[in-house]
């Protein structure tokens, strides 16, 4: 619709995705407390294997949540990006001739999200997971510049080889019990079981950048930033833990060495992207990595949910939410100093409170919302984590308590500084240019402001619905 | 009647709607202020009300919010204890903001956006963790409050100095109260709750069943509290911070902040430990750390000659002195409790005490800065005769923290230091350590003197033009100044309330301080009195001698000559022949010169064996695709151009696939 439309791209593209929030938020609200689920298309060469329809709509707290970070998101983004791509962008200037192309991906980039968030089986699953590979493919390498199209690359190869062992599990489980179902899982025997949960869990990590497949996000950073911003808070990763999530939850038969293994690779992944934090230069770059660590987190929730404790699973879950809106107020600040001063190196910034106070307290916000500071949305599901993971016995919990509290204060302690070292202090000559952004980017930035601090209040009742 | 926990509630309300209504008005400095200045007076009224109803006994909870899956729920309560604290933050919160409308034109560059409001969730925050009774939502009102503190605090955005001290303020704080959560985690694992009843219950039974686990909650606990109230070597982020902060925040962190982790200290060490024979030890804990940080403190505001940095020290010198007190008590409350209910009033008292005169000491030294710009003792001198009233009020609160009596201060110092001797005599090690207190006062008084003599007194510049502060800045000062006079000559005023918070958190019923007499003074009573401070029979005594002395000075009819001092007959400026502050005490500076040692942090750096190990990219992904890149090359390298090549290809193929087939078979 958006190519045809060209010129007018800007507003139709946000005119839908406001009405898609409004479906988003309806549905959340209208099946509150139940699940719904309607199936529409079969599959006719499937005939006689599997007769019921495999495609549809399948709504329970878990989806609401995530169509709650999907689209309200989505939709920011969509607003931020009509004052962020025009030609007064100092990083990248873009021409309105790239509109049609930019919010054609966009939407289909949520749109396939929203099929990930409300898939009823792993295939229709599968199906929007690599239209989402696909979409951030072109997204990625939106400017078509020599670096962007390598990462573009990097990206879709590196998801694919998660998804190739996504194809297999949904094999495996197919040809064993003829059918799609997350409940499926259950009837496997249990060393199947184990492998199809294996092959599931690359292609989480793959998809989520954990460790040993991390390589490709600080890469992708390449992409215009609110894509950036969408990718990391919202879309593609969210969509490897959210995988992890619904596998774990339907049915709670996780066998628990899989379980430690997800959290010993969750814990490795947290320290590995902490690591990458002291040599990064580039902001984005070193947001990608805080991304990776929490994806991590919301993987340690998730694990310590298949170990048994559902207030961990909670948390985990709450986790996505939360990190969602916090991350995404990091990025659109960082797209805020990009498209204002045309740099965003840590080292040529400093002093930039005092021109752009609105984006200095979004971004201090977002940063101690993200390191996980009571009251901000972060504590809230790091400390469900965190709780969860002591309701398990042996000495699992507080091996996690001491590993997540260590990390938590390094990264805070980091983070705070390179706030202090960007936002604090007096002015360099390139940044005393403040023209300030416009008003959609400042909009967009309090909306967010407002979500880091909400996001637990909206999360919190969902995910108590979740568990056994 | 309502109960005093709805007053706080609605004290908190008011604050955080001041916040935002003070946003609104955030263009105009002046207005902005007194939009503040008016929430937080009607906070203060509610929270004044609060104090009135809690003072009489604990009220009744209530219970706002419920977690049901953490078994937590956002329930607030308000008793004596945290009564006494709600008036610190209260009138500290009052005053400060009074003071600072006018104090913060002095910030020309720096939008009060970013004070008052923020100012405002401060100080809701600090009402919040002294009423709520659930350790989660305590630690999220507690770092709310360092939060928003650490906002203030890095208020001068171009200041370098005062980032350094904020971020060093920060993370320390934040790993204080990670140790925290640690602790309600481990207890909460055990318990399932984090109400402080269950806190309670549950740590005296792993003291039983699990003493080692039991201990480390403890020292987390002990940790975190510890380096919110300054206590050396977790209070070093209080030198720094204190200073670069505008000067109406110092006295907030100072007087109020501060005071929260030594109310964290009372609630663990009088409450949840009950009374169980561990207490013995960490009593001794508490009081070393103490007189350690007493020690190191007061001799090395000795040694500074900024006068917010002297303050800033002096208070962990003071604090020291508050947790000294406490260990007494803490020591003496499985046996002794009357001895026990002695230094914990006297620590209590002193907190009060000190919220008074180190408030009135910083706003003192605010007023300076503000009127001439200096906080470099050296570079100041004379300003008695331009700055009558911040030189009375300043010369008020030195004496009082030095402990001169009849100030407020004597009263709370007495109290702490007799519960050290009569402690000291079951056991020796609190003689001891009192003997260190009671000659370290001599120390805060030589500090405080300092200022006095070096900013003050001496002979102004000729050319120094500067007047008095505007009247709303003088107001906080004298009113502070005055209570710590009142509170000096009736301490009994104060006394009461602190003695009945003591019984109330400690369960301990047998009364050490007699304050029931308004005009006979304080009786200590260990079993039978022991000791007695009379503050006005003191000072008619005094208002005797001075009399007498004046009547002898006139019937001798001595002669008062004025004259110039005598520079050996040389003109010398003002400056040059003043005493400066970096003159005084050589001897001692000498002598301890390297009492409070510093150093600069270095971040480590990352082995880079083990940055390559980690970079998968470079051993992993790229050679990976390379080596995949290569072979497709091979592959393609088949493709010759020549049919009869490719035919052999089909027939070699053909020949394999006979091959596989005919073994499959057979």
């Amino acid at each position: 619709m958006c190519v045809a439309l060209k010129r007018g791209a800007r507003p139709a593209a946000a005119v839908i995705a406001a009405i898609v929030t409004g479906l988003a938020v309806w549905l959340t609200w209208s099946t509150y407390g139940a699940s719904y689920t309607k199936m529409g298309g079969a599959l006719p060469w499937l005939h006689g294997i599997v007769d019921r329809p495999v495609l549809g709509i399948f709504i329970d707290p878990l989806a609401s949540l995530m169509l709650l970070v999907v689209v309200p998101i989505g939709l920011l983004t969509v607003l931020y990006s009509t004052s962020y791509l025009t030609e007064k962008n100092r990083e990248h200037p873009v021409g309105s001739e790239h509109y049609g192309r930019y919010y054609f991906w966009l939407l289909l980039f949520i749109s396939s999200m929203v099929g990930v968030a409300i898939a009823p089986n792993f295939l229709q699953f599968f199906v929007f997971w690599e239209l989402t590979t696909l979409c951030s493919w072109a997204l990625i390498s939106f400017h078509q510049n020599e670096r962007s199209l390598r990462a573009g690359f990097k990206a879709i190869l590196m998801t694919h080889v998660g998804s190739a062992f996504f194809l297999l599990a949904i094999l495996i489980l197919f040809v064993r019990t003829n059918s799609f179902d997350f409940s499926a899982l259950g009837t496997l025997p249990d060393g199947l079981r184990s492998w199809v949960l294996l092959f599931l869990m690359l292609a989480a990590w793959a998809k989520a950048a954990q460790v040993p497949l991390q390589t490709w996000l600080p890469d992708a950073m390449e992409a215009p930033t609110p894509i950036s911003a969408y990718l990391h808070a919202a879309a593609m990763v969210k969509a490897g833990v959210y995988l992890m999530a619904r596998t774990v939850s339907s049915g709670w038969a996780i066998p628990p060495g899989m379980s430690l293994l997800m959290a010993g690779m969750a814990l490795l992944t947290i320290f590995v992207a902490l690591s990458f934090y002291f040599v990064q230069d580039d902001l984005k770059r070193l947001l990608a990595y805080s991304t990776i660590a929490h994806l991590g987190y919301v993987l340690l929730g998730v694990a310590v949910g298949g170990l048994g404790s559902t207030l961990g699973f909670q948390g985990g879950v709450l986790h996505i939410i939360c990190h969602g809106y916090s991350k995404a107020t990091l990025f659109f600040c960082a797209g805020t100093i990009a498209y204002v001063t045309g740099t965003r190196t840590i080292s040529e910034l400093r002093g930039l409170g005092r021109s752009m106070p609105l984006t200095a307290t979004a971004f201090f916000i977002g940063l101690l919302s993200v390191t996980g500071v009571p009251p901000l949305a972060c504590f809230w599901s790091k400390f469900m984590i965190l709780s969860g993971a002591m309701r398990l016995s042996g000495p699992i919990g507080p091996l996690i308590l001491v590993f997540i509290l260590c990390e938590t204060l390094i990264s805070f302690g980091w983070m705070l500084y390179i706030g202090q070292k960007i936002f604090l202090g007096a002015p360099l000559a390139v940044v005393q240019v403040p023209s300030d952004p416009p008003r959609a980017m400042n909009a967009t930035l309090i909306l967010l402001m407002i979500g880091c601090v909400a996001a637990p209040l909206v999360g919190m009742p969902l995910v108590q619905l979740m568990g056994k | 009647m309502v109960d005093a926990v709805r007053y706080v509630e609605a004290s908190i309300v008011v604050l955080i709607v001041g916040s935002l209504v003070s946003l609104l008005f955030a263009r105009r400095r002046k207005l902005c202020g007194w939009v503040s200045f008016a929430f937080v007076c009607a906070s203060s009224v509610y929270t004044g009300l609060a104090v009135v109803g809690g003072c009489k006994g604990a009220s009744g909870e209530h219970t706002i919010l419920q977690l049901p899956q953490l078994g937590s729920r956002l329930t607030l309560r308000v008793d004596p204890l945290s009564a006494i604290f709600l008036a610190i933050v209260a009138l500290i919160a009052l005053l400060s903001t009074l003071y600072s409308v006018r104090y913060m034109e002095h910030y020309a560059h720096d939008k009060v956006a970013k004070f008052f409001p923020v100012l405002l969730l401060c100080v809701a925050s600090m009402t919040g963790v002294l009423v709520c009774t659930d350790f989660l939502f305590f630690l999220i009102f507690w770092e709310s409050m360092t939060l928003t503190s650490y906002f203030l605090v890095t208020f001068e955005s171009e200041n370098a100095a005062s980032q350094r001290a904020g971020l060093k303020y920060f993370i320390i704080t934040h790993g204080a109260t990670l140790c925290m959560v640690a602790a309600a985690l481990l207890l909460w694992r055990t318990s399932g709750s984090f109400h402080f009843d269950a806190i309670r219950q549950t740590l005296s039974a792993l003291l039983n069943t699990r003493p080692f686990l039991a201990h480390s909650i403890i020292f987390l606990f002990f940790l975190g509290f510890a380096t919110k109230a300054g206590i050396l070597p977790m209070g070093d982020w209080l030198p720094d911070a204190h200073p670069v902060a505008p000067s109406g925040m110092s006295a907030t962190l100072s007087g109020a902040l501060v005071k929260l982790g030594i109310y964290g200290l009372v609630r663990l060490f009088c409450s949840f430990l009950v009374v169980s024979p561990s207490l013995r030890m960490w009593g001794i804990i508490l009081a070393l750390a103490g007189t350690g940080s007493l020690f190191v403190g007061n001799l090395t505001a000795l040694r500074q000659t900024d006068t917010k940095r002297l303050m800033a020290f002096s208070t962990i010198g003071q604090i020291g002195y508050i947790c000294l007190g406490l260990g007494v008590g803490a020591y003496c409350l499985p046996m002794y409790p009357a001895l026990a209910s002695i230094a914990l009033a006297g620590a209590i008292l002193h907190a009060v005490n000190h919220a008074c005169f180190k408030s009135c000491l910083f706003l003192g030294a605010g007023s300076v800065l503000y009127r001439t710009g200096q906080r470099d003792m050296d570079k100041l001198g004379g300003l008695a005769g331009f700055m009558p009233y911040t030189t009375g009020t300043t010369t008020i609160a030195s004496l009082s923290i030095a402990g001169v009596p009849p100030f407020n201060g004597f009263a709370s110092k007495w109290l702490i230091i007799a519960g050290c001797v009569l402690a000291g005599m079951r056991f020796p090690l609190f003689l001891v350590l009192g003997l260190i207190a009671l000659f370290i006062s001599l120390a805060t008084l030589a500090s405080f003197l300092t200022v006095l003599g070096s900013v003050f007194l001496g002979k102004a510049d000729p050319d120094i033009r500067t007047r008095e502060v505007p009247i709303s800045m003088i107001v906080p000062q004298v009113v502070l100044a005055a209570l710590c006079v009142l509170l000096g000559i009736f301490p009994q005023l104060m006394l009461r309330f602190v003695g009945h918070a003591v019984a109330d958190v400690t369960g301990i019923t047998a009364a050490g301080v007699d304050a029931s007499r308004i005009w006979g003074g304080l009786f200590l009573i260990d079993g039978s009195p022991v000791a007695f401070w009379s503050p006005l029979a003191m000072l008619a005594a005094l208002a005797i001698l001075a009399l007498l002395s004046y009547a002898i000075q006139r019937a001798g009819g001595a002669q008062v000559r004025s004259v110039p001092v005598w520079y050996c007959g040389e003109e010398h400026a003002p400056a040059t022949v003043r005493y400066p502050a970096s003159s005084f005490y050589l001897p001692f500076k000498h002598a301890f010169q390297g009492i409070y040692p510093s150093g600069k942090v270095h971040v480590p750096r990352f082995p880079a064996p083990l940055r390559r190990a980690l970079d998968f990219d470079q051993w992993l992904y790229v050679p990976a695709v390379r080596a995949m890149d290569a072979a497709a090359d091979r592959v393609s390298r088949t493709h010759v151009g020549i049919p009869q090549i490719y035919l052999l290809w089909i027939v070699v193929g053909a020949i394999v696939v006979t091959g596989i087939l005919l073994w499959v078979k057979g």
